[in-house]
């Protein structure tokens, strides 16, 4: 019982990383129509960055969460710019912008392996909060908690944003057809920008995080993301931030339940078979609506 | 004569990739020319490799009749894949097709009597690199003949607007299933001749990098004609190579930079078929010179972009 409580709570830590990541990866997909296969490497960066902040510029652990998060959203920002804007202008459809986001994750996951010289690093011992607090007889690590907090947080805020703010209407606004939101009196490129920007952030939240958690800084750590964060979105829906919560967190657990409990080879398989039963017998996920659906 | 006999030798490998990769190529061109965006031709190529590796280790044949057997197991899976995957809209299609690599993957892994497992395959046998040229020449007259026959006007037809292929008396999803047929078929073949290249597969051997890449390489090359996809293919391959001579490490991120000009600055590809028609147009009404300044300025303008990318 005592390894079955202690499982779970690895499995919501986990999730929470998977949900963190697929926000964005969502957020961009339903807003702004965009697939996008480079959003594992601004995790990946964010991750390096903020290493490079602990240990470069011997920032404590909050100021270098907030370099990666930032680092994570400004490259989002000029990936953006860059692959997807001209593509925009355009108006050509989403096989393009994948290519692109396909080209900037080539060469984003190859600087990063530069970077880190093909190695997994960590992040140092101290230079995050590494307190084990106790419930009973069980040990809960405390960047376990803040993880799981930090989401929380995050999909209330983004909740609120998207749905209760006049920039979420606007976001809405411009993913459904960006000119009818210019005659609405929306600037769309500012819209765009600040969109790429939110969900770099939060992909390089969960970059930092995962880094600290998992122990491994390297591009292998936005791929892992990128697949489980992108189940995610696919099971919770991707017109609401509250299903990619739930169903990110669902899947870590259910991740780390069937490797403890049934095999260690069939973990990626489980998340993996039941993406693809989403996919084939509710396209619209846990939460979407019913009406969703892009042009 | 002596260095160019050290060039073959030093290029032989990356030849032999072009070729194999233009099988793959040609295999997500074929549902891409019927307006399906599929990154299915890694599977079928899985299947393909592992089964043909998996036949030459038991029955020790001559690779080159197992090809056949290649080729079915990934028309059959392509088969299996278009029954349950055409209903699906189209994007969602393109992302079932990724969850289906992941699976794949992970049933490579945990299948050790058939794949090897984590440990991989290794195939004792290899073709010379004729006998791949042979098999691309015959892949090429085979999407020539399809590419003029009923199917490839009614495939076109369909990418264009199934609407109004379906009122001319084209069942859009029929087209659907030959292409995916076609497609796992290519695919399947293309898996096996990897595996004879390589002569070494792994779980990773057959994953989402193929998928991307070759994509990529249809795109890159063109792909509203099949030679786009071979020419693909082509600078795909022999790019990091290029790449390694000028910037030594650095040679898959001069992948990525060039993928990111070509799709900026010449989106339909480098051959692309309209192009050439609007070329051969202005071409013709400057031959009449009644052309009015206003028709004739747009397609030279095109025509010139064109013949500058070509």
């Amino acid at each position: 019982m005592q390894l079955f409580i202690e499982q779970l709570i690895n499995g919501c830590a986990l999730g929470a990383l998977y949900a963190l990541f697929g926000l964005g990866f969502g957020i961009v997909f339903s807003t702004l129509g965009i697939l996008n296969a480079a959003h594992g490497s601004y995790a990946s960066w964010a991750a390096i960055a903020a290493l490079a902040a602990v240990e470069q510029l011997k920032l404590p652990f909050l100021p270098a969460l907030v370099v990666g998060v930032v680092g994570g959203g400004l490259l989002a920002v000029v990936v953006d710019q860059i692959a997807f804007q001209p593509l925009r202008k355009r108006g050509s459809g989403m096989l393009g912008a994948l290519i692109t986001s396909i080209a900037f994750w080539i060469i984003l996951d190859n600087l990063a392996g530069t970077a880190t010289g093909q190695q997994s690093l960590s992040f140092p011992r101290g230079s995050y909060p590494g307190t084990m607090f106790r419930i009973g007889d069980i040990p809960i690590p405390a960047m376990q908690l803040i993880t799981v907090a930090v989401m929380l947080v995050v999909t209330f805020g983004l909740h609120m944003l998207i749905r209760r703010s006049r920039f979420g209407a606007a976001m809405r606004a411009v993913g459904w057809n960006q000119t009818a939101a210019s005659l609405g009196g929306v600037n769309p490129r500012y819209v765009v920008i600040v969109t790429a920007f939110i969900a770099g952030a939060t992909s390089g939240l969960a970059g930092v995080l995962g880094g600290i958690t998992t122990h491994n800084v390297s591009f292998l750590l936005g791929e892992g993301l990128l697949l489980k964060g992108f189940a995610a979105v696919v099971v919770g829906g991707y017109d609401d931030v509250r299903g990619t919560a739930v169903a990110g967190v669902g899947l870590g657990v259910l991740e780390v339940m069937s490797a403890q409990y049934l095999s260690s080879g069939l973990r990626d398989g489980i998340t993996y078979a039941l993406l693809l039963t989403f996919l084939l017998v509710r396209p619209r996920g846990l939460f979407g609506s019913l009406g969703f659906s892009r042009p | 004569m002596q260095a160019l006999a050290d060039f073959w030798r030093t290029y032989q490998s990356t030849v032999a990739f072009a070729i194999v990769n233009a099988f793959f190529a040609l295999s997500t061109y074929s549902v891409l020319s019927a307006g399906i965006l599929s990154f299915a031709t890694v599977t079928y190529a899985a299947i393909g490799g592992f089964v043909g590796a998996r036949l030459i280790l038991q029955t020790g044949l001559d690779p080159l009749i197992l090809l056949p057997a290649a080729m079915a197991a990934g028309a059959l899976m392509a088969y299996v894949v278009a029954l349950i995957f055409l209903r699906l809209e189209s994007h969602w299609m393109a992302l079932a097709s990724l969850a289906l690599i992941l699976i794949v993957r992970v049933a490579v892994i945990n299948v050790p009597s058939l794949t090897g497992g984590v440990n991989g395959l290794s195939v004792p046998v290899t073709l010379p690199i004729g006998v791949l040229g042979i098999l691309l020449a015959l892949a090429m007259i085979v999407f020539y003949r399809l590419s003029v026959s009923w199917y490839g006007i009614a495939a076109q037809a369909v990418r264009e607007d199934p609407a109004v292929a379906s009122s001319l008396g084209i069942a859009p999803r029929r087209i659907q299933t030959i292409a995916f047929v076609i497609s796992g078929a290519v695919g399947g073949l293309g898996g096996m001749l990897l595996a004879l290249v390589l002569q070494f597969l792994s779980p990773d051997t057959y994953f989402v990098n193929i998928a991307f890449t070759m994509i990529a390489a249809v795109v890159l090359g063109g792909s509203y004609h099949w030679i786009g996809s071979i020419i693909g293919a082509a600078v795909f391959t022999a790019l990091p190579v290029i790449a390694q001579a000028f910037v030594p490490h650095f040679q898959e991120v001069a992948n990525g930079v060039v993928l990111l000009l070509i799709m900026i600055f010449l989106p339909r590809g480098l051959v692309d078929p309209r192009a050439i028609r609007l070329r051969r147009a202005a071409r013709n009404a400057n031959a009449n010179a009644n052309a009015n300044a206003d028709a004739d300025g747009a397609p030279a303008k095109v025509a010139s972009a064109a013949g500058a990318a070509l």
